[in-house]
């Protein structure tokens, strides 16, 4: 057993390096072909961070009538709370209300004046809710438009943002669609290179193959340096990949996440943090995939 | 050592390459199977080291009848074959020396034992001084050489020769047919596959000759009859 794995490693570095062109125009169509599906998930992933980030600016205000009590407010934040579409609910009291709209007001002095002018508090507590996504702002809607609650909400923001939310969610699904159909074009394409590549490459051993099996070699003989080869490209061209895309972030990412500036959204960070994903990916990709192309061109040689 | 009964080959879809053939050949006797192109001389070789397999009739090997042989025993049947193409069939990304290697690598012959065999076996055949380079560096005759100390270095008990010299000139198909008698004085059983008529006649050893696939002549010392 052991002089097998011996043999086989040692025929498959022999190869490797005696057909060192062959393996080195191996190489770069993997690296250039996982380089291509890296970059292409990478920005799909990235223009749903972008959508998602852009949505999660997005939230509902409910103004209540000022002459509703606290406990009443409270217990529609409770009650919404409850709602598995809701994220989150903020809650400002009437006088909390008062003092951010002097606040934002500060510079007007006329509005000021008439506010001060006022012996009651003329704004209501203000819910500000998140949803969970922006496609559950409807059936939350929905909820508060209910009888129950008719005596006690004065206003809500959604019907001026409904139209941006609607478009926000059009956006989202279909960048999801483009996205997954170029990454699903991109992976057939790269599957077909890559079968290709290996193919063309045992291709070019075919006699070997054959004489290997007129002298006495197995199939498992002749079949493991080559599968071990290709495990080298496979493994190789994640390095090589990896030692291009890493260094190209570094120079094109400030640039990107200036663009997404104010958004939850760092294009940098995104790939360092997802690093070890990212290279497992990867290998799978490349490996699994170099290595069952092998098995499979191999199998047609195999039958001397 | 060799024997075959009725054997018949047909290729799809009605292409005869042998009819009918039954012959014996036995333990240490070298044979010269004899005919024009395309008389079936390659099939037969071919059946003998189940690279294919016969259409009906059987084909037995020493003890072992290999007419319907798992894909699996193949390998082991050829590890006790020796066989020398006409078109040297060498390794052309390994020197000499991993060529030869080879024949016992694939067998799982210890290293050790590799090394010490192989220079020998390349001595014998005059190639002691070249196994470090490759198929392409060395001259055709070389190449057969190289092929032959491939063939033996596991010591077969047979060794097939298809057409050793049809790429050689008559200098070097002399050395390579010498080298083979000197085989078979070892006690290996030799068949060799040819239609160069002064190397059979001047042999005078046994040979088979075929003719469109069926066994014509078998003479104890015959000669190039066709």
């Amino acid at each position: 057993m052991w002089l097998f794995f011996f043999r086989t490693i040692k025929f498959a570095f022999q190869g490797f390096i005696r057909n060192i062109w062959l393996s080195i125009v191996t190489i770069v169509i993997l690296v250039l072909t996982l380089f291509s599906v890296t970059m292409a998930a990478g920005i799909n992933v990235l223009a749903n961070q972008a959508i998602g980030s852009v949505q999660d600016k997005v939230d509902v205000s409910v103004y209540f009538k000022p002459e509703v009590q606290e406990k009443d407010v409270l217990n529609v934040q409770n009650r919404l709370e409850s709602m598995a579409q809701v994220q989150e609910v903020t809650y400002t009291s009437a006088d909390e209300a008062l003092e951010i709209f002097k606040a934002k007001h500060a510079d007007d002095p006329i509005i000021l004046d008439s506010i001060n002018q006022l012996d009651v508090n003329p704004l209501g507590a203000t819910l500000v809710i998140k949803a969970t996504s922006t496609d559950q702002y409807p059936a939350i809607i929905t909820t508060l438009d209910g009888q129950e609650y008719a005596t006690l909400i004065q206003d809500k923001s959604y019907d001026d943002n409904q139209k941006v939310i609607g478009r926000l969610n059009d956006l989202s699904d279909r960048v999801q669609k483009i996205g997954f159909g170029i990454s699903a074009v991109f992976i057939i394409i790269a599957i077909l290179i890559i079968f290709n590549t290996i193919r063309i490459n045992i291709y070019t051993h075919r006699e070997e193959i054959g004489i290997m099996k007129l002298v006495g070699a197995s199939n498992w003989f002749v079949r493991a340096p080559f599968l071990v080869e290709s495990l080298l490209y496979g493994l190789l061209a994640v390095v090589i990949c990896l030692g291009i895309l890493y260094p190209l972030l570094s120079v094109i990412g400030p640039q990107i996440n200036t663009f997404f500036e104010g958004y939850d959204l760092n294009f940098t960070q995104y790939f360092s943090t997802q690093f070890w994903q990212i290279v497992g990916w990867q290998i799978l990709f490349a490996v699994a995939l170099s290595v069952i192309s092998s098995l499979i061109a191999i199998s047609r040689y195999l039958r001397v | 050592m060799i024997r075959f009964k009725n054997v018949t080959k047909i290729y799809p879809p009605d292409t005869y390459a042998l009819k009918n053939v039954t012959l014996y050949i036995r333990a240490g006797e070298f044979v010269s199977i004899v005919g024009q192109s395309g008389t079936g001389k390659t099939t037969l070789i071919k059946l003998i080291i189940a690279e294919e397999k016969p259409t009906r009739g059987e084909v037995i090997i020493g003890d072992w009848n290999i007419t319907d042989i798992k894909s699996s025993e193949i390998p082991i049947l050829r590890r006790q074959i020796g066989v020398v193409f006409q078109d040297f069939k060498l390794l052309p990304r390994k020197t000499i020396f991993e060529n030869v290697a080879f024949g016992m690598e694939v067998a799982g012959i210890h290293q050790k034992r590799i090394h010490d065999i192989v220079p020998q076996v390349l001595k014998i055949v005059g190639l002691e001084k070249k196994m470090d380079r490759f198929p392409p560096q060395i001259s055709g005759g070389e190449q057969q050489r190289a092929v032959i100390a491939r063939a033996l270095v596991h010591r077969p008990k047979i060794l097939v020769a298809d057409e050793p010299t049809g790429n050689l000139d008559s200098i070097n198909s002399q050395e390579i047919i010498n080298l083979l008698l000197k085989i078979n004085e070892f006690g290996t059983t030799v068949v060799l596959v040819t239609h160069n008529r002064e190397i059979v006649n001047s042999l005078r050893k046994r040979v088979i000759t075929i003719d469109q696939g069926t066994v014509i002549s078998d003479q104890s010392s015959g000669k190039y009859i066709l």
